[in-house]
C-alpha cells in the first residue's frame, strides 16, 4: 500500500532546497507560488513576479503587488517594482538561476506541455512558462505525479503539442524527485512511506534508480543575503583577469562616471583590457566631471587597454588629442566604432538575452560594412549583435546592501543598462543604506543585477 | 505620436471622456491594453471603446479574466463581439475560462498565442524602432513554427518580428498635464512598454497634477509617449 502523497506545502518546502543565497527564482502559476511562504524573508533569495516584481514575498491581502497567478502578495524590504519587459530580460539574459513551473505534462526528455490539458485539446496558454524554462540556468518541474483521472503526468513522450523541448532539469512531484538527464529520468528521492516499485508502477516514463536514492525531506534552508560589500575598489576588482571585457559607464559630461573603480583597475595593473564605454576617455581633454583628471586615459596611459567599443573614441578637439587616440595612432590599440543608440541596444540585447536585432541605425554607411543588411516592411536594417562582458564598472547615487541602485540625474545615462550586461557588476555609490531605504517605486537597478558595492570617496585626491 | 486637439475642454492632454480620448478610433484598429491577470485594466477606456461601437478589433493584451459583476474588462468587451482577433500570452485563465474560450471554440474569435516575454520583446522592438530581434525563446516548439531559426555562439534562436499598434489603451496611478506617468505596483506590468508602441496612446489615471508635481527622477513613462489622458471614475 504507496504511503499518502505530499501536500503541496510539503512539495515546496522540498522545492525550496533547490534554492541558495543569492539565487533569483521565477515562480509560475501554481504550486511553485507557494515556495515564498516557506521561507522567512531574509532577503536571501529574489523570487520574481512576471508581472512586474523583484523580491515578492507569501499571500498577503491588500497589497500593490501581484503573483503569477494574479494574487496579493507581500513584497520583500529591498524588492523593486518593474515591468514585463524588464522581467523578460531577467529571465532571458541569463539572471534567472531557477524556474519553478508546473508544467501539466513532462517527458523523459525533458520536454513539458504547460497548461494544456488533453481534456481541452487545442487549449493552450505559456503565459510566462516559456520564457522561464527558455532562460532560466535550471528549470523545476513542481507538480503532481499523477492527474485527477490517475494518470501519469510523467511521460515518455508529450502526447501534446510541448511549451519547451529538452527545458527541464528536474521533477520534484508529490511522490518522488527525478533528474533529467541524456539517458532519461534519474530516481533520486522518494517521499516518505513509498518505494522505488510503488513510484514506478505509477509513472509512464523508464526511470533509472540512482545508486544513491534518498528518503525526500522538508527543511527549508536559511538563506542569507549575499554580502556585497566591499572595503575597496581594489578589494572589488581584484579578479579581472588579463585581457577582460569591461563594461565602463559614464556619459561626456559630469556625474556618472565610475572614477573610483576606474582607480582600482589602474593600481591593479591588470592588461590586454576591452572597454566597452560610451566614450574612450574625453573627460579629461574637454575638462568634464570631477574630478576631470580621471578617465579612461589613466588606463590607457598605463598601457591597459587593449580595445575600446565605442560611440565617441576621439577627443572633441584635434588640437588636443585623448591619450586612447594617441595610442591608436601608435597601433598599440584597436578600436570598434558603434553609433551611441546600437551600443545602448547592443548592451540592452546583451542584458536581456537577445542574441543580435535589426536596427536602421547606419544602413548604407561605413557603420554597415560586413554586416547583414535586411529590408523589412520597405525600410533598410543592419544587423547588430548583443554585447556582454566579463566585469562592469559603474557609478550609483545610493545603494542598499541588497544591491539596489538608484542614480541622479543625468548620470543615470549608461548605468542601468550596463548593470544587466556583465557576469560581474560592481558599483560605486556615495552612500549605502539599509533595505527598505530606498522605495520599491524608486529603484532603477534591481539589487538581482548587482555583485559588488564600494562607497566612493568625496575626495579624490590621495588617487590622482 | 499623434496631434492633441486644441479643444477647449482638454486641459493639456486632459480630455473629458473616454468617448473624447478614443476620437479616431475605427473598425479594424490594433489595440494594445494594459492589465495583468485582469488587474488593473484601464476600465473606463474599455468602456468607451464598447460605447464608439467599432468592430473588427485586434487586442494585444495580457489576456482576459472574468471580471467581478459590476466591473467591465477586456473579457466583456470581447463578449459584447466588437473584437475580431486576440494576440496573448494568456488568452483567458485556463481553469475558469469565460467568453474568449467560447468565442475561440465556436470560431468566432482568432488567437494568436505569444509567449510573454517574446510578446514583451516585439512591443518593445516595435517601440524601439528594431526591425527584429533573435531570441532563444521557444526553439523547438510551436511558437518557432514557420518563423527563421538561426544560431548564434551554437545556441538557436529564433527571429521575431516587432509589433506595433493603432491605440494604446494604459492605466496609471498619476500623470501631469503633459503625460508623466507613474504607476503603483505590479500595475505597472505592460503599461511602459505598450505606451511606446502606438500611434497614439491613452492613459486612464487616477490623478493629474500640474507639471513638476511628479519628481524627474520618478517618472516611469515620459509624456513624449503619452497622447491623451483621461481621470478614472
Amino acid at each position: 500500500m504507496p504511503g499518502t502523497p505530499l501536500d503541496p506545502a510539503a512539495m515546496a518546502r522540498r522545492a525550496a532546497q533547490e534554492l541558495f543565497s543569492g539565487a533569483v527564482a521565477a515562480l509560475g502559476p501554481g504550486l511553485p507560488r507557494r515556495l515564498p511562504s516557506q521561507l522567512p524573508a531574509s532577503g536571501g533569495v529574489w523570487f520574481l513576479a512576471d508581472g512586474g516584481a523583484v523580491g515578492i514575498q507569501g499571500p498577503e491581502s491588500d497589497t500593490n503587488a501581484v503573483d503569477a497567478d494574479g494574487n496579493t502578495v507581500g513584497l520583500l524590504s529591498g524588492g523593486a517594482f518593474t515591468g514585463v519587459v524588464e522581467i523578460a530580460g531577467i529571465l532571458r539574459g541569463g539572471h534567472t538561476d531557477l524556474a519553478f513551473l508546473q508544467p501539466a505534462q513532462v517527458a523523459a526528455n525533458g520536454d513539458f506541455v504547460h497548461w494544456t490539458t488533453a481534456a481541452t485539446p487545442g487549449l493552450f496558454a505559456p503565459g510566462p512558462a516559456v520564457d522561464m524554462a527558455y532562460g532560466s540556468s535550471r528549470v523545476v518541474a513542481l507538480m503532481p505525479h499523477q492527474s485527477q483521472q490517475g494518470r501519469s503526468n510523467i511521460v515518455e513522450r508529450c502526447g501534446l503539442p510541448v511549451d519547451g523541448a529538452g527545458q527541464i532539469d528536474i521533477i520534484i512531484t508529490d511522490v518522488a524527485v527525478m533528474t533529467v538527464g541524456p539517458a532519461g529520468l534519474e530516481l533520486l528521492e522518494l517521499a516518505p512511506g513509498w518505494t522505488v516499485d510503488e513510484v514506478t508502477a505509477i509513472t509512464d516514463a523508464p526511470l533509472t534508480v540512482s545508486s544513491d536514492l534518498k528518503e525526500m525531506t522538508f527543511d527549508v534552508p536559511v538563506l542569507k543575503p549575499p554580502d556585497k560589500i566591499y572595503p575597496t575598489a581594489v578589494d572589488a576588482l581584484r579578479d579581472v583577469p588579463e585581457g577582460a571585457t569591461i563594461n565602463v559607464d559614464g556619459f561626456a559630461g559630469p556625474g556618472g562616471m565610475a572614477h573610483y573603480l576606474m582607480v582600482g583597475l589602474r593600481d591593479l595593473g591588470v592588461k590586454g583590457l576591452k572597454l566597452i564605454s560610451n566614450t574612450a576617455g574625453v573627460a579629461r581633454v574637454s575638462g568634464f566631471g570631477t574630478p576631470n583628471i580621471i578617465d579612461h586615459s589613466i588606463l590607457v596611459e598605463n598601457n591597459q587597454v587593449a580595445k575600446a567599443t565605442a560611440s565617441y573614441p576621439v577627443s572633441p578637439s584635434a588640437s588636443r588629442p585623448s591619450a586612447f587616440e594617441e595610442a591608436y595612432k601608435r597601433g598599440e590599440t584597436e578600436l570598434e566604432v558603434v553609433p551611441q543608440g546600437t551600443l545602448a541596444e547592443r548592451l540592452r540585447c546583451g542584458g536581456a538575452g537577445v542574441a543580435a536585432f535589426y536596427t536602421p541605425t547606419g544602413a548604407g554607411t561605413l557603420l554597415a560594412e560586413g554586416k547583414e543588411a535586411r529590408t523589412i516592411d520597405g525600410k533598410e536594417y543592419i544587423l547588430e549583435m548583443g554585447l556582454r562582458a566579463d566585469f562592469c564598472i559603474i557609478r550609483g547615487h545610493k545603494a542598499d546592501t541588497l544591491g539596489n541602485v538608484v542614480y541622479k540625474g543625468t548620470s543615470r545615462n549608461f548605468n542601468p543598462v550596463m548593470a544587466t550586461t556583465a557576469k560581474i557588476t560592481v558599483v560605486e555609490v556615495d552612500e549605502i543604506v539599509a533595505p527598505g531605504q530606498l522605495g520599491p517605486e524608486e529603484i532603477v537597478t534591481p539589487g538581482l543585477y548587482i555583485d559588488r558595492i564600494v562607497v566612493r570617496p568625496s575626495d579624490f585626491s590621495a588617487y590622482l | 505620436m499623434a496631434s492633441v486637439s486644441e479643444s477647449s475642454a482638454v486641459k493639456g492632454k486632459v480630455y473629458p471622456s473616454a468617448q473624447a480620448a478614443l476620437e479616431g478610433i475605427f473598425d479594424g484598429a490594433s489595440v494594445l491594453v494594459a492589465g495583468w491577470s485582469g488587474r488593473g485594466e484601464p476600465e473606463k477606456l474599455l468602456r468607451g471603446l464598447a460605447g464608439t461601437g467599432v468592430g473588427d478589433l485586434t487586442l494585444i493584451c495580457q489576456g482576459a479574466w472574468v471580471q467581478e459583476a459590476g466591473k467591465f474588462g477586456i473579457a466583456e468587451l470581447v463578449a459584447g463581439g466588437q473584437v475580431k482577433k486576440m494576440v496573448s500570452p494568456l488568452p483567458f485563465h485556463p481553469e475558469t475560462g469565460g467568453p474568449v474560450k467560447d468565442l475561440w471554440q465556436s470560431g468566432k474569435l482568432e488567437l494568436e498565442i505569444v509567449p510573454q516575454g517574446v510578446l514583451a520583446e516585439r512591443l518593445r522592438a516595435g517601440g524601439a524602432g528594431i526591425g527584429g530581434v533573435f531570441l532563444p525563446t521557444g526553439v523547438g516548439t510551436r511558437f518557432a513554427e514557420g518563423k527563421e531559426v538561426r544560431q548564434f555562439d551554437g545556441k538557436d534562436h529564433v527571429l521575431e518580428s516587432a509589433l506595433k499598434a493603432d491605440f494604446a489603451l494604459l492605466r496609471a496611478r498619476a500623470a501631469d498635464t503633459l503625460g508623466n506617468l507613474v504607476y503603483e505596483g505590479t500595475g505597472r506590468n505592460w503599461n511602459p512598454i505598450m505606451a511606446t508602441a502606438a500611434a497614439v496612446t491613452v492613459a486612464e489615471v487616477d490623478l493629474v497634477g500640474e507639471p513638476g508635481s511628479i519628481d524627474p527622477e520618478s517618472v516611469i513613462t515620459q509624456a513624449i509617449f503619452i497622447d491623451r489622458l483621461v481621470l478614472a471614475d
